[in-house]
């Protein structure tokens, strides 16, 4: 036994004073949590951080039909136009589904990209992966989200983890795991925290934020204090990189233990109206567990609007009869109810509370869906042309940015592509591209994206 | 993860003439809301009810005419072979009022 401190430590061979920090660590936290924090103590390349502002994307995953949603073509054929009508807006000249009807009412507030495309395969992955990180990549060269660039450039701003994923990672879409959901080469301490828990089932709990059965509150402070009286022995013969990691689960165990960091989880906080009035469902309270956490320090929360494809009602609409059987009846149903209200929600509460302006709220996509609906009822993968989003913060609502073609193949006025969409979200949040640089492979500097801001979002 | 929904909406509708008026829905799913209308038990219209809290019955026929909103209660994206879902369905979520037209 080994005394230290106070404190009475058992020690044998093939225990080292990692894997037992590390050990004690897991027990409480699990592992996520360090691992997102651990070298987040890495200083920032450019400290401009007062300037800028914050963001919350929503992933629509599996692609919305661009011709069912923001893209409409009433004059097309019958095969082509598809099922649902066109409505007016308070953007005089732009019409979009009559399923979004408070959409409709807040169309000033936004502005709409109708000619994104990308040039690479058909794929949900390969879509995400650009709309994510502003790249395509594989296995060998993976690239960061942009949330995790973030994070590594302007680090946190309090307790809470500068970058969150809600209400959790994207799995199975077909065709890989490479999502661009990950901190690529910025490393571990930049990946996004994910929440892998759903905001709206009444047993939601956050498993970072809750110690595991049996462990109370003494067992953990217990725990922290033996952790920092080995820190307080064995200090001077550290290195800096392993100093950073247990700065990094001290704050796992700050936050663990945290009233700050619980409160921001905690939507029970909410008044029931605004709850509904967000829906109570999967997307419309991470919708609203997004804008607690951006309120509350978070800097970057993406919103994935489904994990996956298979099996579920969900965006990915091919009527396949089989696990990808989603239909327009979904879309009339489900979809574009549940994103009608919760967008709304966020953007008037954002408002309400003073946030818009400091908030940039991105709607993305992996692709849009073909022109030609397919002998089922359906409409397939289409990254030749597509419609995203954005407001908030200084984005000049009440306008569409370039075109399609009469039938919604192809851009038909300035063409955008995904870089320029994450070079547009990081020049809104305040962010010089041509001055804020961070490492890349190697530690090399690079720039964010190697793309320019759409001038027109902010004109 | 898919979607599970808890507890049940809930919404008060009262009737002015022809002019029907719904609550705050309570416990929102947030899928689609509609009037659903009936004429002598049939269904006559199912109007969105999303955008407005009010509904005016315009059709001239003469009749007792029953309102109710319903939601769209999400259990599966399973369908039958024609296209209708298998588990999820239409739930009706106020009181339901009658209004007496001609």
């Amino acid at each position: 036994m080994l005394q230290i401190g106070d404190v009475r430590v058992p020690v044998c061979h093939g225990v080292t004073r990692r894997s037992f920090l590390e050990a004690g660590a897991t027990g409480l936290a699990g592992l996520s949590l360090p691992a997102v924090l651990s070298l987040q103590e890495a200083g920032a390349v450019e400290s401009q951080k007062s300037q800028i502002r914050n963001c919350i994307t929503i992933f629509l995953v599996g692609s919305p039909g661009h011709l069912d949603t923001w893209d409409m073509k009433p004059d097309a054929p019958a095969e082509i136009r598809g099922k649902f009508k066109p409505i007016s807006t308070n953007a005089p000249g732009i019409e979009i589904c009559e399923h979004f009807p408070l959409m409709a009412r807040m169309m000033d507030k936004v502005a709409l990209i109708r000619s994104l495309h990308h040039k690479t395969g058909a794929t949900h992955e390969n879509g995400q992966r650009w709309m994510m990180t502003g790249h395509d990549f594989n296995a060998d060269s993976m690239k960061p989200h942009c949330g995790s660039v973030i994070s590594r450039v302007f680090g946190s701003r309090g307790m809470l983890p500068a970058s969150i994923m809600l209400p959790g990672k994207i799995g199975n879409t077909g065709s890989g795991p490479l999502h661009g959901q990950t901190a690529g080469y910025l490393g571990s301490a930049h990946e996004p925290f994910f929440l892998n828990s759903d905001p709206a089932r009444s047993d939601f709990k956050v498993s970072d934020l809750t110690p595991p059965d049996g462990q109370s509150e003494f067992r953990i402070n217990s725990r922290r204090n033996i952790l920092k009286q080995l820190d307080d022995v064995q200090r001077r013969t550290e290195t800096n990189s392993s100093l950073g990691r247990d700065t990094a689960y001290a704050r796992a165990f700050n936050l663990l233990t945290s009233p700050e960091a619980k409160q921001a989880f905690n939507l029970a906080e909410e008044s029931d109206k605004l709850r509904d009035r967000y829906g109570r469902n999967t997307l419309g309270q991470s919708c609203l567990m997004a804008r607690r956490l951006i309120e509350r320090g978070s800097r970057f929360v993406n919103v994935n609007h489904f994990d996956t494809v298979f099996g579920i009602s969900c965006w990915d609409m091919h009527a396949d009869g089989g696990s990808l059987n989603n239909t327009y009846a979904d879309y009339e149903r489900l979809l574009c109810p549940q994103f009608d209200l919760a967008f709304t929600a966020l953007i008037e509460d954002l408002e309400q509370r003073g946030l818009l302006k400091d908030t940039v709220v991105c709607v993305l996509s992996e692709m849009g869906r073909t022109p030609g609906i397919n002998p089922r009822g359906g409409r397939d993968h289409h990254p030749a042309a597509w419609t995203n989003f954005m407001a908030g913060g200084p984005i000049r609502g009440g306008q569409a940015i370039g075109s399609t073609d009469k039938t919604g193949a192809r851009p038909q006025n300035n063409p955008i592509e995904p870089p320029q969409i994450l070079a547009s979200i990081y020049h809104a949040m305040g962010i010089d591209l041509d001055t804020t640089m961070m490492p890349g492979p190697g530690g090399r500097p690079i720039r964010l994206v190697e793309a320019e801001p759409i001038d027109q979002l902010f004109s | 993860m898919d979607q599970r929904f808890e507890g049940m909406p809930k919404a008060e509708i009262k009737v002015d003439g022809r002019k029907i008026t719904r609550s705050h829905v309570s416990n929102d799913w947030g899928s689609q809301l509609l009037w659903e209308v009936r004429r002598g038990g049939e269904v006559v219209a199912t109007v969105p009810a999303r955008a407005s809290d009010s509904y005016e019955i315009t059709d001239p026929t003469p009749g007792q005419y029953e309102v109710v909103l319903q939601m769209f209660q999400y259990e599966g994206y399973e369908k039958d072979p024609t296209g209708k879902y298998t588990k999820s369905k239409f739930v009706e979520v106020s009181n339901k009022v009658v209004c007496t037209v001609g």
